[in-house]
């Protein structure tokens, strides 16, 4: 509104002008519209009384409209081949579509996202006092260079675990971090959670995901269907690092993480407690292109390390020390053999 | 368990200690990596970045011909800081938000304007040269002109701020006249190829008031023909209604406003 009162008071001499405008919604009325071929119709009546004496309308707005759209088609096929082709220079699916590599990180880039900017300077937790460049309008600005080699060293860390084989999982649980999510885990073959973290998965899996299936692979990633049968009384299978991008709401999830000796990277704004993760990443979880940026160059770095799994696995190598099929068929509670378990028994007491 | 809770970072050390201790029978794999990239060291707090307000200006004097770059650094305060404070964050401060502030407060309908906000790469600044006030891909607005005043504060010799304040302005409001007329032309031009623009905001209006007034009139035609039933019955014969409306036009008037 007040912009374009403003625009009225700039140029006055376009106000002439007949333009196009966009017709605000009090201008659309549902009402039936009055003929006004009507009032034509009717002769006028010749009455003394003055309010009988009321105003033709003479215009006939069909014909002038037929004739103006007569005249713009004319022009148009006249100029049809004139005028520019208009492109986007901004595409917002980019972060998603394309994640940028963890050598790409840059502190324009990181700008630009908006992951410098903290929360308001009252809710600040002083713990992250060396992460903060300074105060801005009220507002803790977060130092770019700081964010920059947390986050490397934070995808470093993810592609290490992704190359030794390592089970990782991806938490983010705001709205609209999704998306993001979903595509990290799968640039990372890793697995995601974006809706609530269910309180006891870890602590308490066998009841919360006991029912999921499971499986075992070979170093190549395939599928062995003959260990189905061991894998019944397992326990539910514990992740080797967490990432978590919104480490605020999710208090449980690093609790548990803690508890289980699990190692975590988060994101961790102006006002998180930054002893909550292993590893985190100071930088603004409020922005969703912040946290998209993050979450793709973590992604990035996973489908880093999975490649080099894969490719070292085909030469016959492996930077992990690989599981024996004996081993795999232990009991997971007391590390026997299932046949042996009544004669080693009684040593146990 | 004290106040501040370290298990997350201590993650290596309970791994290999329960290893020792026989809890867990393998290491997981995990500490191989967090060991050979240790966490950040937390709870350490640093002296945090200090800010100072640094102003650069050319100045001539009569010794040398060249004039001499001076850098203007704003006085520190004399009392010491509280020693609880020595870890805070410090304030930010640019020269050009002093500058900023002159402008919109002369201009607050600048701040009415659309701009974008948006950056790609967030390498815009590369393309920028404040020398001229135009610049390729941005649109003039208020922050163009501040950052030419400032521009001209950092390289002009003896430039003072208010007659920066006055170059930039003028470079301003002269662009912003041409971007009055550049529009007029190119609404024009649409015209004579073909553009049609809809009914303006006027032209609406007065529709939706001709619409009234339509309605108006088959009421109050209505309503006269009821007053001159009400004439007629009231006489007897149409003749003397019609000559007592002639006699006393002033009292049907009244009497069409008490019905209305």
């Amino acid at each position: 509104m007040i912009v374009r009162r403003f625009g009225v008071r700039q140029s006055r001499q376009l106000l002439a002008l007949n333009r196009r405008s966009p017709i605000s919604s009090r201008f659309l009325s549902t009402e039936t519209q009055i003929p006004v071929d009507t009032a034509q119709k009717e002769a006028p009546v010749s009455s003394p009384n003055p309010l009988h004496e009321v105003v033709q309308a003479t215009q006939n707005p069909r014909s002038l409209a037929q004739k103006q759209f007569k005249k713009q088609e004319q022009q148009r096929s006249k100029f049809n081949k004139l005028g520019s082709a208009v492109t986007d220079s901004h595409d917002p699916e980019g972060l998603l579509k394309n994640p940028p590599r963890p050598s790409d990180i840059t502190l324009e880039l990181l700008l630009a996202s908006g992951t410098h900017l903290g929360h308001s300077t009252s809710r600040w937790n002083p713990q992250n006092s060396r992460y903060i460049y300074g105060i801005r309008e009220g507002v803790h600005i977060i130092s770019l260079d700081v964010t920059a080699a947390y986050l490397r060293r934070a995808a470093k860390v993810v592609e290490e675990v992704a190359a030794r084989g390592g089970i990782i999982l991806f938490a983010g649980t705001r709205k609209g971090q999704k998306r993001s999510i979903v595509r990290a885990a799968e640039l990372a073959g890793a697995y995601h959670i974006f809706e609530r973290w269910i309180p006891g998965s870890l602590t308490n899996g066998q009841q919360i995901l006991g029912h999921c299936a499971t499986k075992v692979v070979n170093a190549l990633d395939e599928e062995l269907p003959e260990f189905k049968a061991d894998l019944a009384d397992r326990p539910s299978v514990k992740p080797d690092l967490v990432i978590c991008l919104n480490p605020l709401e999710n208090v449980v999830l690093l609790h548990e993480c803690g508890l289980h000796n699990v190692p975590t990277i988060g994101i961790i704004d102006t006002d998180a407690d930054p002893t909550r993760v292993t590893y985190p990443i100071p930088a603004n979880d409020d922005s969703l292109r912040g946290t998209n940026l993050i979450a793709g160059i973590l992604g990035r770095a996973g489908e880093a390390g999975q490649k080099r799994r894969i490719e070292m696995a085909r030469e016959g190598k492996t930077l992990y020390k690989p599981v024996t099929a004996s081993e795999l068929r232990l009991d997971p509670f007391t590390g026997v053999l299932p046949g042996a378990e009544q004669t080693k028994g009684p040593k146990r007491d | 368990m004290g106040k501040i809770n370290l298990t997350a970072l201590r993650v290596r050390q309970t791994a290999l200690n329960q290893f020792a201790a026989g809890k867990i029978k393998k290491l997981p794999q995990w500490v191989e990596v967090v060991g050979d990239i240790p966490p950040a060291e937390a709870l350490i707090r640093n002296r945090t970045p200090q800010h100072q307000l640094v102003r650069q200006r050319l100045q001539t004097s009569p010794d040398s011909s060249k004039p001499q770059v001076v850098f203007e650094v704003q006085e520190k305060r004399r009392k010491s800081k509280k020693p609880s404070r020595l870890f805070k964050p410090v304030e930010l401060r640019y020269e050009e938000d002093q500058l900023r502030t002159d402008f919109f407060r002369d201009h607050p309908w600048e701040l009415a304007r659309p701009r974008v906000v948006l950056e790609s790469s967030g390498k815009d600044f590369e393309f920028h040269d404040w020398s001229r006030i135009q610049q390729p891909g941005r649109k003039l607005d208020g922050e163009s002109v501040v950052q030419r005043q400032l521009w001209l504060l950092n390289n002009v010799p003896d430039m003072t701020k208010s007659n920066a304040y006055d170059i930039a302005r003028r470079e301003f409001y002269k662009l912003r006249l041409k971007e009055d007329i550049q529009r007029r032309v190119a609404a024009e031009e649409a015209q004579a190829t073909g553009a049609t623009f809809g009914p303006s905001y006027l032209e609406i209006g007065m529709e939706l008031e001709s619409e009234q007034h339509e309605k108006w009139k088959t009421w109050a035609r209505l309503e006269a023909q009821v007053l001159d039933q009400r004439v007629v019955a009231m006489s007897g014969a149409p003749e003397i209604a019609m000559e007592s409306e002639a006699e006393r036009p002033a009292d049907i008037a009244q009497e069409t406003e008490e019905s209305a």
